[in-house]
């Protein structure tokens, strides 16, 4: 019994261990970019100003922001202060920059969320019918439907909705959160919500669907089925009893592993209908090297993505921490 | 009965005999081949390269009387918002795109091919030391990524974009090649060739590469595809290649002027013609796959 937690722990520890050594490479390899990167942070802080400065303000405005020492030295220094909780002030906005971050986080987390448990509801859906009716009209017209909208890349499905829904039908808004002049009530808000939501929705789902398809197919063709059936279980409880228990476990990998793929999706919807999320963001600390927002937000991404692929692997995995039942 | 059976078929269920055997064998040899997109796919490709002829007018050329013109007969798909030809443009910036697609991957390819069969053949120790450095790239969200490589490298153009893409797209590929070459590296072809003085390079691609071709076909040709919209993403964002860059994505970036004005050919034209290369290269791909499911169903 000792034995079998003890390599539990051991599990757990590898495992931290990764997730720790893979934050801090990732966040050396950022900070080491950014920084490389041409283009001049006080033009973000200090906007046209910066141009026209002399090199002696020059100077001292650097030094005010601590970007005249050496880049190691600044890396100590910013890793040092993150320890003790503080990210830096955004250049751009002047705040310190998890209140820059808090306050648009939420609205990421519900787009990519709403859009998540719509992706993964609908893919299951989906994957059951086609499986289903596997080789017939039904499957054979999602597949095609399915395979076309795959292919179309997000930013110019986005267009397309708001040429459809918000230029020509006037139907719902085409950009933002809420109706400009303050924020405005849920109903507005969802409203904002529904083009970018389809958006996310419709790019990711069939790249799912498929997977789950492909996966309960394989499953269906397993020699237990045709035990279940000698025994004479129906075709619905064999498929939804036995099948999906065993499909489940991939199920939940492929949530782990969409997870870095709909957030990058996110990003960009959110860029195209200027919505005030994470991704919106992330463009604007990019094109003006607003250095410790980005900083913070590609380690925010990175460390979901780093913990998704953990998560796989812990899926894929499980069980296999203790050696003796291998 | 048809005709050209030479003997009747009885029995309890006797099944009428519809087609002929010529008629199927033809049916066999274009099923699951994806012609039609192979086809329009050829098409495309060869458009693009002999744009010269393809051209009714001069794609960098900034006709101001006459912008955002709907498709007509002077203009056929119509001019965007700088008063460029779309129709002449659809070709020239096609076979930029299509350039950057095929040039990233040859790049991650040659990449992962190369680190992922040195990683396989490795001792044991360096291969999880490189597999780990792999799963950590792969752990960078790649957007971000591509956004501060393309920064670092400055203003982009063709080669740049190229480089960049090609540099962030090689790890699932080298994965599988890793998994491939371990799998076969205690073979005895293999051994017989290290004794023989096989360098690395003779040894991967005599030995190596002819194994796992057919399982990183599909990927790679997946690549090409994830390039060209990774590329057509970034230019339309206005981080990637600038507007007088012409290709597909970089088309796409003037949109939201077009939004205003509701000229749709400016945002459809391009965008379908994206959209349906990126289609005939997913059923390209997707036949290299093979077939996933073969056998009958149990259920």
């Amino acid at each position: 019994m000792t034995g079998i937690r003890m390599n539990k722990f051991i599990y757990f520890g590898k495992k931290l261990l990764l997730f720790l050594m893979s934050i801090v490479v990732l966040s050396v390899a950022v900070f080491f970019i950014t920084r490389l990167a041409p283009g001049d942070p006080l033009v973000s802080y200090y906007g046209e100003r910066a141009e026209k400065m002399g090199p002696e303000e020059r100077a001292w405005a650097e030094e005010k922001l601590g970007l005249h020492e050496s880049m190691p030295v600044q890396y100590v220094r910013w890793l040092t202060n993150v320890m003790r909780g503080d990210f830096g002030i955004s250049y751009k906005y002047k705040r310190d920059v998890v209140g820059v971050i808090g306050e648009r986080i939420g609205n990421t987390l519900l787009l990519g969320g709403i859009g998540f448990v719509l992706i993964f509801c609908l893919a299951l859906l989906l994957g059951i019918l086609c499986a289903r009716h596997e080789g017939k009209l039904p499957d054979r017209v999602i597949c095609g439907i399915g395979t076309v909208s795959s292919c179309i890349p997000e930013f110019w499905l986005s267009l397309l909705l708001v040429l459809i829904f918000a230029v020509n039908l006037k139907w719902l808004p085409s950009s933002g959160s809420y109706t400009a002049g303050g924020p405005g009530q849920w109903p507005d808000r969802a409203r904002h919500l529904i083009l970018p939501t389809a958006a996310v929705v419709l790019g990711h789902l069939w790249y799912y669907a498929y997977l789950i398809r492909n996966r309960i197919l394989e499953e269906v063709r397993a020699d237990y089925v045709l035990l279940a059936k000698a025994k004479g279980l129906g075709r619905h409880s064999i498929l939804y009893r036995h099948c999906l228990r065993n499909v489940m476990p991939a199920y939940l990998s492929i949530m782990a592993i969409s997870v870095p793929h709909i957030l990058g999706g996110t990003y960009i919807i959110e860029v195209v209908f200027s919505y005030p999320g994470l991704g919106t963001l992330l463009y604007e600390s990019a094109r003006y090297k607003d250095y410790n927002l980005l900083m913070l937000l590609c380690m925010l991404s990175g460390i979901a993505v780093i913990l998704s692929n953990l998560a796989v692997q812990m899926i894929n995995e499980r069980g296999y921490g203790n050696d003796e039942r291998q | 009965m048809t005709k050209d059976s030479k003997f009747e078929i009885v029995g309890i269920r006797r099944l009428p005999c519809t087609e002929s055997v010529k008629q199927k064998k033809r049916k066999r040899r274009y099923r699951d081949k994806p012609i039609a997109a192979a086809a329009i796919l050829v098409l495309i490709v060869l458009a693009c390269l002999l744009c010269e002829l393809v051209m009714t007018g001069d794609p960098a050329s900034l006709d101001l009387r006459s912008c955002s013109v709907p498709p007509g007969r002077e203009f056929l798909f119509g001019t965007d918002t700088m008063g460029r030809d779309i129709f002449s443009m659809i070709w020239y910036g096609g076979r930029i795109s299509l350039f950057i697609g095929i040039a990233s991957t040859l790049l991650s390819t040659v990449l992962a091919v190369i680190l992922g069969a040195a990683s396989g053949i490795a001792p044991a120790r360096i291969d999880a030391l490189m597999m780990r450095l792999t799963d950590i790239f792969l752990s960078i969200p790649s957007l971000p990524l591509v956004i501060l490589m393309q920064a670092v490298l400055g203003q982009a153009n063709l080669f740049s974009i190229s480089f960049v893409l090609g540099i962030t797209g090689w790890m699932s590929i080298a994965r599988v090649v890793r998994s491939e070459v371990r799998r076969i590296r205690n073979s005895e072809y293999l051994i017989a060739a290290k004794c023989m003085g096989g360098g690395f390079f003779h040894i991967l691609w005599k030995h190596l590469t002819p194994n796992f071709i057919p399982s990183i076909m599909f990927m790679v040709v997946m690549n090409v595809r994830n390039a060209i919209v990774a590329e057509s993403t970034l230019s339309f964002m206005g981080i990637g290649l600038p507007v007088e860059e012409v290709t597909w994505g970089s088309m796409l970036s003037l949109s939201e002027n077009a939004l205003l004005t509701n000229a749709w050919w400016i945002i459809l034209i391009p965008g379908s013609f994206l959209t349906v290369t990126l289609l005939c290269i997913t059923s390209l791909g997707n036949y290299l796959r093979g077939k996933g499911n073969t056998g009958q169903s149990n259920l």
